[in-house]
């Protein structure tokens, strides 16, 4: 369980890293960014993955940041999930997130394993793409072009990949001000503890009156890329806020999926009764809470 | 002179004993936590190179060709094997059934996905693992056997073509009037059971440096060894060397469990070193290796399986039949596992007649390997689940069911109808305390209001016998030939009064270190930190077998009570002689040697070491100037098996009762453990924390075979559990903090009354846990009757009416 070889690259700066992939992919080189590894590693040790070369980031500490951009809450791609956790402007900017943020991996692996890297690596069971879908967040790219913004539905694009170009970094993530009235929550199923996830769903809901509004859900553990329930969302919009519309929500939103993935623990039926589950439970969860 | 071993720790000749019976800490701990302990992977010999090991893809297929060249002519490559130099220089591995082994890497033809076909000795594993990429292995593919059913179709492919049959071995027990009580019964309570593979997963997985003295043609190897004397048995067999040309260094270990597959990474890297002109190999197994076919996937079991029972209750007769999927070989003694139920077959009843029909079929999944327990694990779910079945027909309680069930405190020593015997116990005390704990009453008041609200609550209460401190007849019954299960020490003594234990074993993280500490300690009055335990590589050490049984804190305390009276006799000699006194009248009492008639003149056991080692003159005649003794014991009044396997085997009966509350969650399927209580008698305490430890450690593996872990296979006989995203093991958010008290009931026979412990927790907790769900369906009408009781198939379970597919 030892990575095939390859070249390692560790620029110091973001420029040299953009120069650095622009010349390996014009000389044709498969090259891969790694951040946090918590991923990568180990699909490096099984030669799942087997670039030619890594350009590591950690020299990048431009990119470790969390800050209020006038209620805009921006994210250096480089800062630790660990940090995310820990933040106390984070819990109050952008609640889901923080919570997304917990349910990722243990502490050692949050420890290590980067904001960015989650979002860029693209899991299909990572909470992460889904809490983007859900709140208004935009990742921010450098290329040999120089900055781009990207919003989060045009950012994931299927298993594992990004709109991002091979020779882009990824370095922040910014999510708009979070509406204190604004509802959220998050909910996963997962075998153990800090597993990936098998089914989950994350949402975020206005109850203006009783009534649901602009209610967003996303779904992830299912599909090949984080999907909005939009079934379950057009449902719900202007319905009242209450168990009997939730479980229709859910079974909406379940019966949405196109073909929801299957694996030892849990097969495609299992999984799309899940995510009925997940979204009437999750919906409950963010009507009773209280701010 | 016939040694008496004390069966009770005030036996011992000290007035206050410091240690036995104490919780003190752990002596191996301080190496441990400061991280100075010596594994395996942590020592780099001169010279030493490092193996990769090529699998097989295929789970059947024929060799016909390999080509190493590319590979040789790799970067940093020194050697290369595969199975044509197998074929020259090994014979197969010691299998239980015999004649049902592999060699160490497939020779012609490959019978699992993750057999060894080659293999690379290189300056760097990285080079290594580079290395197998270049070899060139042509296969023609086999059609596999995936599972018994197929195995023992009339037309089945054979994995031992030699054999002719997929069947390794079929035994038919019958002990008692079985046709008898079946036909009396008022019921007969029957069920079909499925546990899937689950196994052993230490932190370190197996690791070995070997190397082949190519003057000397003889071989050590440094390694993570659970039985090092076995180890180098089977070592001199399969490389056709003189036994006494095999020296085995054990390290300490990372866990064990049972599961540490050494003979084939031993095997191979020895070759290689071999084949390297005797530089040192190191073979560290990766995970993926080990969850693959590294030796820590076991019972993989069928059951049918009835009771009979009167209509009070009374549970008169137990027929098993079982079939057992022992994968590609026999190389993991299967057939000792499956035997090993014959010790405790009818757990805490008196059942009164009882059968085991019993197959073992080779297929192409993994070979299977010992387990922490050895095989009551599946056969105690099985027989506490039908008592479950049994209270819910009869409309009792289960607890009360098997109380009225339970052998009597004075029916003891009892003999059970498959022949051991269990030495004590008082199982209705430990069902009473273990009810009292859980404030049985409550939960059900619990469950109770549960069930009203449409909630899916369950209670399990099982009880269990631990057969503890195995000998060698436990395993004659299944044709195992005689492997002796001796542990011996030395105890010796320095001019300073400091104490010296030799073991054969090594640190796997049970403890015994500290139990034998404790033990030489207390009878020889010194402080413990004078003591110094240290493990003697096999080609030194006394015969011993180390861990295994549930025998070890048993075995080497009887080792150092044997070795410490020898010792005693022999400073009493020395004492007598010098102070020109009559032997009889020189006494070892709280650390001093002294006349019985005049206390005041006496020796210390530094004075009596310094006089044996330095004033031979002052010596009796006959005595050594050596104050050391050593001491191999062996349970006393063992037996040979009869024609049904009834014999003597384990020393010991401990026994436990645990009781689970547990709530299903409906929509998903999911299993709660909402509390776990424990009550246990396992004799004599030595150390009430290990034995805790060893309890908690039990529940943590019961609750993965219960609801977590699973070796799963597709249907094309290729696993698809290969890392620890698949294979579940339950971590500290899913195992249940356990409410725990115990009772003693010393063991009459064994040393200072103390029962092996190491696997009850084990042979309890999936029963438990299994019996807690099925209390929880009940009002469903439905049952769970195979593991682990995954979220998926209790959902399936659940909605199997519906007309949802899964």
């Amino acid at each position: 369980m030892k990575p095939a070889p390859f070249d390692y690259h560790a620029p110091a700066t973001l420029d040299e890293a953009v120069a650095l992939l622009t010349r390996l992919e014009d000389e044709g080189c498969d090259m891969k960014i790694i951040a946090g590894g918590q991923s990568l590693m180990p699909m490096l040790a099984l030669r799942v993955a087997r670039p030619e070369a890594l350009v590591d980031l950690r020299r990048l500490d431009t990119l470790n940041y969390i800050r209020d951009d006038a209620g805009t809450l921006a994210i250096g791609a480089m800062t630790s999930k660990q940090a995310a956790a820990d933040s106390a402007l984070v819990k109050r900017a952008q609640p889901l997130f923080h919570a997304a943020t917990e349910l990722v991996g243990h502490r050692q692996i949050r420890n290590r394993g980067s904001v960015g890297g989650s979002f860029a690596h693209a899991d299909p069971a990572s909470e992460y793409p889904a809490v983007a879908l859900v709140l208004d967040t935009e990742f921010e790219a450098v290329g040999p072009d120089g900055a781009r913004t990207i919003p989060a539905d045009e950012f994931f694009v299927t298993y594992m990949t990004t709109s991002l170009e091979t020779t882009e970094v990824l370095t922040a993530v910014r999510f708009a001000p979070f509406a204190p009235q604004r509802r959220w929550a998050i909910q996963e199923f997962a075998r153990r503890n800090g597993d990936l996830a098998l089914a989950g769903v994350a949402l975020t809901l206005n109850v203006d009156g009783g009534l649901c509004r602009d209610v967003r859900i996303a779904a992830f553990g299912v599909e090949a890329t984080a999907v909005r329930l939009t079934a379950a969302e057009q449902l719900l919009e202007g319905q009242p806020a209450q168990a009997a519309q939730f479980e229709q929500a859910g079974k909406a939103g379940a019966a949405q999926l196109d073909d929801p993935m299957s694996c030892i623990h849990a097969s495609s039926a299992y999984r799309r009764h899940l995510i009925g589950v997940l979204t009437t439970r999750a919906l409950g969860e963010a009507a009773a809470r209280t701010h | 002179m016939a040694i008496e071993i004390h069966t009770l720790p005030e036996h011992m000749p000290n007035d206050a004993l410091r240690y036995v019976g104490k919780p003190v800490n752990r002596v191996e701990d301080p190496a441990l936590v400061s991280g100075t302990v010596q594994f395996i992977d942590n020592l780099s010999l001169p010279g030493m190179l490092h193996c990769a090991i090529l699998r097989s893809p295929h789970p059947h297929a024929r060799i016909v060709s390999v080509d190493v060249s590319a590979a040789l002519a790799a970067e940093g490559v020194v050697a290369v094997i595969s199975g044509e130099d197998v074929k020259r220089w090994c014979v197969p591995g010691f299998t239980a059934p015999e004649g049902w082994g592999n060699y160490c890497m497939a020779v012609d033809k490959v019978r699992f996905v993750g057999e060894p076909v080659a293999a690379v000795a290189a300056t760097s594993r990285y080079l290594a693992e580079d290395a197998l990429e270049l070899l060139h292995i042509e296969y023609e593919t086999l059609t596999p056997v995936c599972n018994p059913e197929q195995a023992m179709a009339p037309d089945a492919p054979v994995v031992f073509e030699e054999r002719g049959t997929n069947v390794m071995l079929h035994r038919d027990y019958t002990w008692g009037e079985v046709d008898r009580v079946f036909a009396e019964a008022d019921h007969i309570i029957s069920r079909r059971f499925r546990w899937n593979r689950v196994g052993a997963n230490p932190t370190e997985t197996f690791g070995c440096i070997c190397q082949w003295d190519l003057a000397d043609n003889s071989l050590t190897c440094h390694g993570a060894y659970q039985t090092p004397r076995f180890m180098a048995i089977g070592r001199a067999a399969s490389l056709q060397l003189p036994a006494n040309r095999v020296r085995i260094v054990t390290h300490p270990q990372g866990g064990g469990f049972g599961g540490k597959g050494g003979p084939r990474g031993t095997d191979i890297a020895a070759l290689l070193s071999r084949k390297s002109n005797g530089r040192p190999v190191k073979y560290i197994e990766d995970r993926m290796e080990y969850l693959l076919a590294g030796g820590g996937q076991s019972w993989d079991r069928y059951y049918d399986a009835a009771l009979a029972v009167k209509a009070d209750g009374t549970v008169t007769g137990f027929r098993v039949h079982l079939v057992d999927d022992q994968g590609a070989g026999a190389e993991g003694y299967g057939t000792i596992s499956a035997a090993k139920p014959l010790a405790a077959f009818t757990g805490n009843y008196r059942i009164e007649a009882a059968s085991y029909d019993l197959t073992l079929v080779a297929t192409n999944r993994a070979p299977t390997y010992p387990y922490r327990g050895y095989g009551p694990p599946p056969h105690n779910l099985v027989l506490e689940s039908l008592m479950d079945c049994t209270a819910r027909e009869l409309g009792m309680d289960p607890a009360e069911l098997r109380r009225q069930n339970f052998i009597r405190p004075e029916q003891f020593p009892y003999t059970v109808p498959s022949g051991n015997e269990y030495d004590s116990g008082n199982y209705e005390a430990v069902l009473d305390r273990v009810l009292e704990i859980a404030d049985y009453p409550a939960l059900r008041a619990r469950q109770a209001a549960a069930r009203a609200e449409g909630r899916l609550v369950g209670i399990g209460v099982v009880g269990t016998v631990e057969p503890g401190v195995f000998d060698w007849n436990a395993y004659a019954t299944v044709g195992v030939p005689g492997v002796g299960v001796p542990e011996g020490v030395k105890v010796g003594l320095d001019v300073f009064g400091n104490v010296s234990v030799a073991v054969g074993f090594s640190l796997q993280g049970q403890g015994q270190f500290t139990v034998a500490a404790q033990v030489v300690a207390d009878y020889l009055g010194v402080d413990m930190a004078q003591v110094k335990i240290s493990t003697a590589s096999s080609d030194v050490a006394l015969p011993h077998f180390g861990q295994g049984g549930s025998r070890l804190g048993v075995a080497v305390t009887g080792a150092i009570l044997g070795a410490c009276e020898k010792l005693n006799a022999m400073f009493c000699k020395v004492v007598a002689h010098v102070m020109q006194a009559p032997e009889e009248s020189i006494v070892l009492r709280n650390g001093r040697l002294y006349r019985v008639d005049a206390p005041e003149h006496g020796m210390s056991l530094a004075e009596i070491a310094g006089l044996m080692l330095s004033r031979s003159d002052l010596l009796p005649p006959g005595v050594e100037p050596c104050p050391e003794a050593t001491y191999v014991w062996t349970s006393p009044n063992r037996n040979a098996p009869d024609d049904q396997g009834r014999c003597r085997s384990y020393l010991t009966a401990a026994n436990a009762t645990h009781v689970a509350l547990v709530e299903i969650d409906r929509d998903t399927g999911r299993t709660h453990i909402l509390d776990y209580c424990i009550v246990d008698d396992c004799g004599t305490r030595l150390n009430p924390a290990n034995v805790e430890g060893q309890l908690q450690g039990g529940v943590a593996q019961g609750v993965g075979a219960a609801l977590y872990e699973e070796y799963v296979y597709n249907d094309e006989c290729q696993p698809l559990v290969s890392t620890f995203v698949d294979y579940l093991m339950p971590t500290i958010h899913e195992v249940p903090m356990t409410r725990k008290d115990h009772i003693v009931t010393p063991s009459p026979v064994s040393p200072l009354g103390a029962k092996g412990c190491g696997e009850g927790a084990m042979h309890t907790t999936p029963a438990t846990i299994l019996c807690a769900i099925n209390d929880a369906l009940a009002p469903l009408g439905k049952e769970m009757l195979e593991t682990p009781a995954s979220p998926h198939r209790l959902w399936k379970l659940l909605h199997e009416d519906q007309a949802t597919s899964a």
